[in-house]
This record gives C-alpha cells, sequence and structure tokens, in this order.
C-alpha cells in the first residue's frame, strides 16, 4: 500500500504521512472493551492530491481523519503533516498546529454563528495572529460565489453557501492538507456537486491537499484515488474512480465483512 | 403529553438543574420568612414580638417574594429557552403549539412542586436561624418558640408554583409564537431574532419606575427631615431600584457593549472580538445574568450605606437608640443578606447553566484554531461586560436612593463618609470576583473535559 502510493507519487512532496498509526478506544484490558478503531494504518499522499477515505459503518474513517488532523491523538504511530510530525505534548500546542497545517470542513459545517460570513473566513487567520488580508478573503469568498454575501450571518445562508463558506475558511489560511468529513452529508444533490466541484478544484487550481471522508460513491468518484479502509485497516485503492467502480468496492466489501471476517478481507483488499 | 413530559424530566436531569435550584432556594426563603407568621400566629405570644415578627415577615418576606419571583421567572424561561431545538423538532413533527405549551408548563409544575417539597427542610432550618438571630437581639421576648406551619408551608408553595408558571408561560408564548421552521434556524444558535425588550418587560420596567420615583419623592417630600422614619421610605427604594435597573439590564448592556467594544477589542484582540460579538448577538441571554449581579450590588451597597448613614446620624444626634431603629437595623441587614445570598445562587446558577451550554461553540471556536486560552480570555471579557453593566448599574441604583436619603435625613446630599464610598467599592469588587469565577470557571471545566473534536461531534 505504502509502495504504492509512493511510485504513484515520485517526485511531488509528500503532504501526509501516517505510519503505523493505531487508535484504542476504551482500556486493552481482560474485560475485552477495548475498540481497535485503526489498526496499524501506514499510508502516504502526495501534495496536491484528492483523496476520498471509504469504509463500510464503524470501518475507522472517522477515526482516520481525526487522527490525521490532530483532533485526536494516536494511541501508537506516527502522523506527519507536509514532514513535520503532528505531536504536541499540550492542546494548545496542537492547536498551533493545526491552526498552521490543517483546514477543516465539516458536515455540519461548524461555522460560528454570531460571525458574518467574512468574519468566520479571516477568523483562523486573526486566532493565529497572522496577518488579516480581507481582499484575499473577499477574492476566494467571489470565487466561490459568495461574492454578495459577505456581511450576512451562516443562519442567513442556505447549506450549500454555508458549506462554501466553510471551504473559503479552510482555503485562506493556505494550509498543507484540507481534511473534509463526510462535507455532502447534510447537502441537497445539486449543492453537494457544488461543493465537491469546489473541492476539486482547490487541489487544482489552488494546489492544496484534500482527503475526504465520505460514504457517498458519487463523492467519491470527484477524488483522484480512494482508500478503502475496514474494520480499522487499509483494504485497497481504487485510482480514477468511478462512482459505479466504487459503489462495487463497497458492496463487496459489505459482503466479505459478512462472510469472513475482517483478516481476510483486510489481507485481499490490500492485494487488490 | 404527560408521558413526554415525566420522560424528559427523568432523562435529562441535568439540564432542569438550574430550574430546580431557583426554585428551591426561592421557595426556602419565602418560607423561612412565612414561618416567623406561624411563629406570631401561636397562643399566647406576647403583643410587641408578634409586631416585630410580622413587620420582619411581611417587609423583609414580601422583597424576597418580588426577588424570588423575578429569578424563579428567568431561570425557568433560560431554561426552556436552551431546549429551543426541541421545541422546534417537536413542532417539526407535528405538535401543535398548545401541545407544546403543555408540555413546557407540565414540565415546570412537576419540577417546581418537587423543588418546593426539597425547600421545606432547608426552610425549617433557615428559619430557625432568623428566630434565633431575632432573639439573641432581644427583639422578641425570650421563651417563645419557633413554628413552622401552614402559613409557611402554603405561601412558599403558591410562590414556587406561580412564580414557575409565570415563567413557563412567558416563555412557552415565545417558543410557539414563531413556524416550526424559524425556531429551527433560530435553534441553530445565531441569537438575535426578537425585540430587545418585550412588552411585559417593558411593563414592569414601569412599575418599578413609578415605585423607585415614588420612593425618591416621599423621601425628600413627606419624610424629609423625620429622623428615624426616613429609612422606611429610602429602604425599599433601594431594591425598587436595583430591580428597576436589573429590568432595563438587556439595554444597558447593549450600550455599554457598544460603548467598550472598540477599546476591548483593541487590548484584548481577537478574544476581545468574539467576546464583543457574541455579546451583541446573545444580548437577551446575557442579560439574565447582569439582572443578579445589579440587584445585588445595588441592594448590598444601597442598603449598607442607607444604614452607615442612619447609624453616623444617631450617634450625632446622641440619642438613645431606639427599639424601633434597632429592629430596622437587624432588618435591614437580614435583607441584605438574603437578597445578597439569593443573587450570588442566581447568578452561579444563570451563568454556570449558560456557559455548560456552550460546549459546542467552544468546540467550533477550537477547531477553527482558538487555543483553550484564546477561548477562555473571550469568556472573561465577556464576564467583565457582564459584571461590569451590573455593577455600573448596581452602584447607580443605590446612589439613586442615597442622596435623597442623606439629604432628608442629615441635611446633606453627599455622605461626608469615606466608609459609605468603601462599602460601594468593596460590593463592587465581591461581585466582579463571583461572576469571573463563574464564567470563566465553567468554561475551563467545559473546555478541559472534551477536545475540539467531542465538542463539535457530540453536538
Amino acid at each position: 500500500m505504502y509502495r504504492v502510493s509512493r511510485e504513484a507519487v515520485a517526485g511531488a512532496p509528500e503532504a501526509l504521512r501516517l505510519v503505523s498509526v493505531t487508535r484504542v478506544y476504551g482500556r486493552d484490558g481482560a474485560d475485552g472493551t477495548a475498540v481497535r478503531a485503526l489498526d496499524g494504518v501506514t499510508l502516504s499522499l502526495p501534495s496536491g492530491s484528492f483523496t476520498a477515505v471509504m469504509g463500510p459503518s464503524g470501518s475507522g474513517k472517522s477515526t482516520l481523519l481525526q487522527c490525521a488532523a490532530g483532533l485526536d491523538r494516536p494511541t501508537s504511530g506516527l502522523v506527519a503533516v507536509a514532514g513535520a510530525e503532528l505531536a504536541g505534548s499540550s492542546e494548545a500546542e496542537l492547536t498551533r498546529l493545526r491552526r498552521q497545517r490543517i483546514g477543516f470542513v465539516f458536515q455540519q459545517f461548524n461555522l460560528l454563528p454570531t460571525l458574518t460570513v467574512l468574519q468566520n473566513v479571516v477568523l483562523p487567520l486573526k486566532l493565529a495572529g497572522r496577518k488579516v488580508n480581507r481582499a484575499r478573503a473577499v477574492n476566494v469568498l467571489t470565487r466561490l460565489g459568495l461574492g454578495e454575501r459577505l456581511r450576512h450571518l451562516p443562519a442567513q445562508l442556505s447549506g450549500g453557501q454555508q458549506q462554501r463558506v466553510a471551504i473559503a475558511r479552510a482555503l485562506v489560511t493556505e494550509p498543507e492538507v484540507i481534511f473534509a468529513d463526510e462535507p455532502t452529508g447534510a447537502l441537497d444533490t445539486r449543492s453537494a456537486r457544488e461543493v465537491l466541484g469546489l473541492l476539486a478544484r482547490s487541489v487544482r487550481d489552488y494546489g492544496r491537499t484534500v482527503v475526504m471522508v465520505t460514504h457517498d460513491p458519487v463523492a467519491a468518484s470527484y477524488a483522484d484515488q480512494v482508500i478503502f479502509l475496514a474494520d480499522g485497516r487499509l483494504a485497497g485503492t481504487l485510482r480514477e474512480p468511478t462512482a459505479d467502480a466504487v459503489a462495487e468496492r463497497m458492496t463487496r466489501l459489505g459482503a466479505w465483512d459478512a462472510a469472513e471476517g475482517a483478516d481476510t478481507l483486510a489481507a485481499s483488499g490490500a492485494g487488490a | 403529553m404527560f408521558q413526554l413530559t415525566t420522560r424528559s424530566l427523568v432523562r435529562r436531569p441535568g439540564g432542569f438543574l438550574a430550574g430546580f435550584l431557583a426554585v428551591l432556594f426561592g421557595a426556602a426563603m419565602v418560607m423561612a420568612f412565612g414561618s416567623l407568621l406561624d411563629t406570631a400566629a401561636q397562643p399566647g405570644a406576647p403583643e410587641s414580638s408578634v409586631e416585630t415578627l410580622e413587620v420582619m415577615a411581611f417587609v423583609v418576606g414580601g422583597w424576597g417574594l418580588a426577588l424570588v419571583t423575578f429569578a424563579v421567572v428567568s431561570t425557568m424561561s433560560l431554561t426552556v429557552r436552551q431546549r429551543a431545538r426541541e421545541m422546534a423538532l417537536l413542532k417539526s413533527v407535528g405538535a401543535t403549539p398548545n401541545q407544546v405549551r403543555r408540555l413546557v408548563v407540565g414540565e415546570t409544575l412537576v419540577l417546581a412542586l418537587v423543588a418546593a417539597v426539597a425547600a421545606i427542610p432547608v426552610a425549617m432550618a433557615l428559619g430557625r436561624l432568623l428566630f434565633a438571630a431575632l432573639e439573641e437581639s432581644g427583639q422578641i421576648e425570650a421563651g417563645m418558640s419557633h413554628a413552622f406551619g401552614p402559613v409557611a408551608v402554603s405561601m412558599g408553595m403558591a410562590n414556587a408554583l406561580l412564580a414557575a408558571l409565570v415563567g413557563a408561560l412567558v416563555t412557552a408564548r415565545r417558543a410557539t409564537a414563531t413556524h416550526a421552521v424559524e425556531a429551527l434556524a433560530d435553534a441553530s444558535g445565531a441569537g438575535g431574532g426578537g425585540p430587545l425588550m418585550g412588552r411585559g418587560r417593558w411593563l414592569m420596567t414601569l412599575l418599578a419606575l413609578v415605585a423607585t420615583a415614588a420612593s425618591v419623592t416621599v423621601t425628600l417630600t413627606v419624610l424629609d427631615g423625620e429622623g428615624v422614619d426616613v429609612i422606611n421610605g429610602a429602604g425599599p427604594g433601594v431594591v425598587a431600584a436595583s430591580i428597576l435597573l436589573a429590568l432595563l439590564s438587556p439595554v444597558l448592556l447593549r450600550g455599554l457593549t457598544a460603548v467598550l467594544g472598540g477599546p476591548l477589542r483593541l487590548l484584548c484582540g481577537v478574544s476581545g472580538e468574539l467576546a464583543v460579538r457574541n455579546v451583541r448577538h446573545r444580548t437577551g441571554e446575557l442579560a439574565r445574568a447582569v439582572a443578579p449581579v445589579t440587584v445585588f450590588t445595588g441592594t448590598a451597597a444601597g442598603t449598607l450605606s442607607l444604614q452607615r448613614v442612619e447609624n453616623l446620624q444617631l450617634r450625632a444626634e446622641g440619642a438613645a437608640i431606639l427599639e424601633d431603629s434597632r429592629t430596622m437595623e437587624t432588618m435591614n441587614y437580614v435583607v441584605v443578606g438574603v437578597i445578597a445570598a439569593f443573587c450570588c445562587i442566581m447568578l452561579v446558577n444563570t451563568l454556570v447553566s449558560a456557559t455548560a451550554f456552550r460546549r459546542r461553540e467552544f468546540g467550533q471556536q477550537r477547531l477553527a484554531g482558538a487555543t483553550p486560552r484564546q477561548v477562555f480570555a473571550a469568556v472573561g471579557v465577556e464576564g467583565l461586560l457582564v459584571a461590569g453593566t451590573g455593577i455600573v448599574s448596581g452602584l447607580l441604583a443605590s446612589v439613586l436612593l442615597l442622596l435623597p436619603f442623606g439629604q432628608a435625613r442629615a441635611g446633606a446630599w453627599l455622605p461626608d463618609d469615606g466608609a459609605v464610598w468603601a462599602i460601594h467599592g468593596a460590593v463592587a469588587s465581591a461581585a466582579l470576583l463571583v461572576t469571573l469565577a463563574a464564567c470563566v470557571g465553567t468554561a475551563w471545566r467545559v473546555v478541559r473535559r472534551s477536545s475540539a473534536v467531542d465538542a463539535v461531534l457530540a453536538a
């Protein structure tokens, strides 16, 4: 898996690297209540790539994203963003690393309700104590079709518009990686298509790296490659995905899951 | 509908804690003073003691009643408002406004009843303490015994249930007046929406204004130069003026934020800006915390300094201190103690429940890149604005009565005594300390206990 990715990106700098990342929830004791949400995941994503992470419910998609984004700490293993290890002894330190290198887009938008569109977009810069280039923020928002809405509050916008604000907010700090967690989960088909197009454009036009967790094959088809997860392990990749190919692979993942159990699945998935 | 009521109470006791505590302490206070009437009604109680007990119960208890009503109404509507989203969901699955109202009122009455019953043992202990204090200072004859009976219980129960009912009705009306879609949008946290002060609030403000004006006028005319009687006019006026300014707190908070917004942003950077924005959009909610600060500062500073001026004057006159003025002095201290304790409880209650409810918002700030320290700083600035508004208006309420009192009692508008102003300073510092501790303490607990992602994903 790791080898495959590296071959594919020969020459391109590395945006995100995970080495043997394991995340265990609960105590790993005799009572057997511990859950291995991620089990030794190793992967490397080149700068300027758009990757979708897919898998059945409970496969560890969200845990992967949270560990990779420095929102959660892996139980063991290493996470590096643009060559720098994402580790901090305190929440404050971790926050500083996050806001320098990482942008977020979430299903529930997570815009601050009391700030206007423009204020929401420049907030990360202000919090980081960086110079606020308003013209640039306005420019990004205008390109995302929100030029007329700068002074609106999030509650006055549609879901699709709010998600576009969230994307603008993620773009304006020029992060190494943008993490998107089910970014279209709360949107109608048309808004979803717009948002996915924008994410793809931010890779193409702005040279950003996007990692998106989704369960929607159509959403995944916007990415350059899809990584499949099952039971906390990598279960294969698909390059230049089409919605049909992704759906077919997902169906197989589900079927294998039921028929054979996790280990076989991970092995055959990795070989595929 | 009743099933839904009991289930939502039993399943989420935490969400109702603030309302429960407000009713419990309020009812305990009213019952404790009510028990003085029970005591006075015992056969064979000496005439003079009966009078003292009744004055105490009616005057202090009466003001307590007004405060308790105000506090319970305010807390109840806070509790219900925090569940605006749940109400909106109920409406969107087909609950009629009437059903929502019945749910809110049902819940509130069950809660108030339980809290009022729980208040009985607290009130018995409190009443005994009150009685012991009166007996010890010799204001009632020795040999009487304290009684806790039907008057206390019925006064407390009736007050708790009525206040809770009014609070629930006021809020339910607001919750049901909006359409389902609007309610859902509103619950997303934008706040704002609707006028700063409703018609009912303006009406109450007008009443408080009349009471304050009457008190000032009476002090300056009828009671001018009437010696020990002057304080009977000015004392209640302090409470009325405090309530008046507490009712105006949304307007005052907005005003102060407008004035201090710029400087705070310059001084505190992005945290200051977040705080100012938040206060501007949630003026109504935060004003609930301003009100107890106002009442605390106003009544404590006002009553204590009136009493100080009175004591100075008595000493200057060299008159033998009369039984009456001693009762009055004790009563004033009791009033201050009762009101201060109650306001502190209300303030902490309101701030803790309002801050704990902002878990998701703090998570969102963290995700946007705020360090925990930046989040606390923003909450601290909000606390400063809340405390500042309350303290300024409380001091104003105090001075509003202190000046006419000084003129009527001692012939000088401005008391020539450092201690009077020291009292104001001490009360203001206490108010500031309690407010900031409650704000930042709760935020600290909320932020420390959850990482940014927990907060957002849990919501």
